[in-house]
């Protein structure tokens, strides 16, 4: 009896055991909450190179934007994460919730290479833009033309193409532009929301992730979807007669920020790895890669990495972007007027 | 088997507090969220706000009418086949009973993938329709009800089969040559004998295509996506997109709810039936 008591308990701590990690106590750790995208890389460029710099742990939380923010307002009293990455909405979120501080950027010698939209988005001092991405149309060229968002939705297109869900990162801007090519560009995006309801029957799908869109593009099941060109690569490479539309009302986009979270016991070191993350030396080995967009004007890349990038100062200024108070303001009514009028 | 009562509850001790600290607990919190008045106290207002949504309202039934549809017509499929299969030379029928296995040991993303490739429009489904001259252009079938339809029977119907070979198996062998020397038609012989001997193999197979169908998320995200949403998506869209976890939690209540109705409904027909059979 006490052998199987013995065994039974011994189990239970083997299990409880393995899920702890040891944490040296002296050594100083720094808490992040990044996307969960391309984290080898990160780990190679900018996670690992930093930890040698700083003599300090690096731990990283990854997940999708609501659901890091929803644990940094569950820890508000007693932060985990010492800087976080998110977009311009969620920094404007998280900063009227109370959840961060000011970014001192006279700290950061980084600061002043940065495209002037980058250096504020929100124009509170709360953030720090790290990368920025331009939406607009890939498109089939032998089979349509497009030259403007509301080209998307004429008959003999509209059952060819697939529009992101209103729930996507790619979803609000989308319906922006098309808004602005409509004349009927009001912040509750109405009217774009209608129109995309009157041909939602032939609409093929809106989709929730972009990494489906290339499959369906091979398949010929769409011949159009606007996109953000973070994904464009895989399109490119398919051997198809994709390409990227420049629609007279312009592209959109979006931009993705750092920020520090308030009563972060870490701080001076948080602004240590922003600094180091906006470095030119970080930032070229990321676009490099075609991971992140520069947001540092001094990267320099080859003509091909750019094109599968949203680079360069021009580009940059033209990206027409949803405001974030905006956005805020009106998330919840898109959703709604958008399960009123597509979603079912 | 065992000497004593503490020596089995000391072996069944670890599991029971996994299960209790990693399931039980986190459930109950989840549904308690769902019922929980943000002002303090309790209230059923997060249902009867879910329940007054008209999306909510479509999506709930559409999840309940793709649920029954699979289950009833994997049940008419699956008694074919199992009737089939049980009929057949013991060692035939262990191979064939592997093929219907087969499905199940390959992940759910690969086979609804796969569907997004015969199904689409330029798919073998459509070719052979056009070649056959049933329709001229190809027709569209994904992103729609039929085409969740379609995933989820290859999804659950190998479970039904299952349920009805084992049920089959255990019926008396003489039971449907008897039937049938007493002038039963073969409609009479499946209503009045086969289905009362394997209602069990039916209540079980019906209930694990049934809860299957209400709770896959792969099959409806990929085939349906948010053009044709169900509970599940639904659910994941709450969490992951609006971050409403009372929402969600609503969801998840009902969810759990109908997999038990839908038992204890099979059951009660089945018992119903006896009822009827022993009165008769």
């Amino acid at each position: 009896m006490k052998k199987v008591v013995f065994a039974s308990g011994a189990v239970l701590m083997l299990t409880l055991g393995s899920a702890q990690t040891p944490v040296l106590a002296q050594e100083k750790t720094l808490t992040i909450s990044v996307y969960a995208l391309a984290q080898d890389e990160y780990k190679q460029i900018v996670y690992d190179p930093f930890e040698k710099i700083c003599g300090c742990k690096l731990v990283v939380e990854t997940g999708n934007s609501v659901e890091r923010l929803a644990k940094m307002e569950a820890n508000k009293a007693n932060p985990v994460v010492d800087l976080a990455a998110v977009s311009m909405a969620d920094a404007l979120a998280a900063s009227r919730a109370g959840l961060i501080d000011k970014i001192d950027t006279a700290k950061l010698q980084s600061f002043d290479k940065l495209y002037d939209i980058a250096k504020d988005p929100n124009g509170d001092g709360m953030s720090v833009g790290y990368t920025f991405y331009a939406t607009s149309i890939a498109y089939r060229s032998d089979k349509m033309k497009i030259e403007s968002w509301a080209d998307l939705l004429k008959p003999e297109y509209a059952s060819h193409i697939a529009w992101p869900n209103v729930t996507t990162n790619q979803g609000p801007p989308a319906l922006y532009m098309l808004g602005q090519a409509l004349g009927k560009d009001t912040p509750d995006l109405k009217g774009a929301i209608e129109a995309v309801g009157e041909s939602k029957d032939d609409i093929v799908t809106f989709y929730e992730k972009s990494s489906q869109l290339v499959q369906l593009m091979k398949q010929e099941e769409i011949w159009a979807a606007p996109i953000g060109r973070f994904t464009w690569a895989p399109f490119a490479k398919l051997g198809l007669p994709v390409a990227w539309a420049m629609p007279k009302e312009g592209q959109t986009g979006g931009m993705n920020v750092m920020i520090l979270t308030k009563g972060s016991k870490n701080r001076d070191l948080a602004l240590q790895f922003m600094d180091f993350w906006l470095s030119t030396e970080v930032q070229t080995k990321l676009a490099e890669k075609m991971i992140d967009s520069p947001a540092n004007r001094q990267v320099k890349v080859s003509d091909e990495v750019a094109g599968n990038l949203t680079y360069g100062e021009e580009t940059a200024k033209s990206l027409k972007l949803i405001p974030s108070a905006v956005a805020l303001d009106n998330r919840a009514g898109w959703v709604k007027s958008w399960n009123e009028t597509v979603g079912q | 088997m065992f000497q004593n009562r503490a020596e089995a509850l000391a072996l069944a001790l670890p599991a029971a507090i996994f299960a209790a600290a990693v399931f039980l607990v986190p459930v109950i919190i989840l549904l308690s969220d769902g019922f929980r008045d943000p002002v303090g106290g309790w209230t059923i207002s997060a249902y009867t706000d879910f329940f007054s949504n008209s999306l909510n309202q479509t999506v709930f039934l559409r999840t309940l009418r793709l649920g029954a549809i699979v289950t009833v017509v994997s049940a008419v499929i699956g008694y074919a086949a199992a009737f089939a299969i049980v009929s057949l030379e013991p060692a035939t029928k262990g191979k064939i009973t592997g093929l219907v296995v087969l499905p199940l040991m390959i992940s759910p993303v690969a086979r609804t993938y796969a569907w997004i490739v015969i199904l689409g429009r330029t798919g073998i489904v459509n070719q052979a329709f056009q070649a056959l001259g049933i329709t001229d252009a190809p027709l569209r079938i994904l992103f729609s009800e039929t085409a969740i339809f379609i995933g989820l029977l290859q999804l659950f119907l190998p479970l039904m089969i299952i349920s009805l070979i084992s049920a089959l198996e255990n019926m008396p062998k003489d039971a449907i040559p008897a039937a049938r020397v007493l002038g039963a038609n073969w409609f009479q012989v499946f209503w009045k004998v086969v289905l009362p001997l394997t209602k069990e193999g039916l209540v079980i197979g019906g209930t694990l295509v049934f809860t299957g169908s209400l709770t896959a998320y792969i099959t409806p995200a990929i085939l349906g996506g948010s053009k044709v949403l169900m509970l599940e998506t639904l659910m994941y869209q709450q969490v992951s997109v609006s971050g409403n976890f009372v929402a969600a939690s609503v969801i998840a209540f009902i969810l759990i709810v109908m997999s038990f109705a839908a038992n204890i409904l099979l059951k009660r027909v089945a018992t119903a039936r006896n009822k009827v059979r022993s009165q008769g």
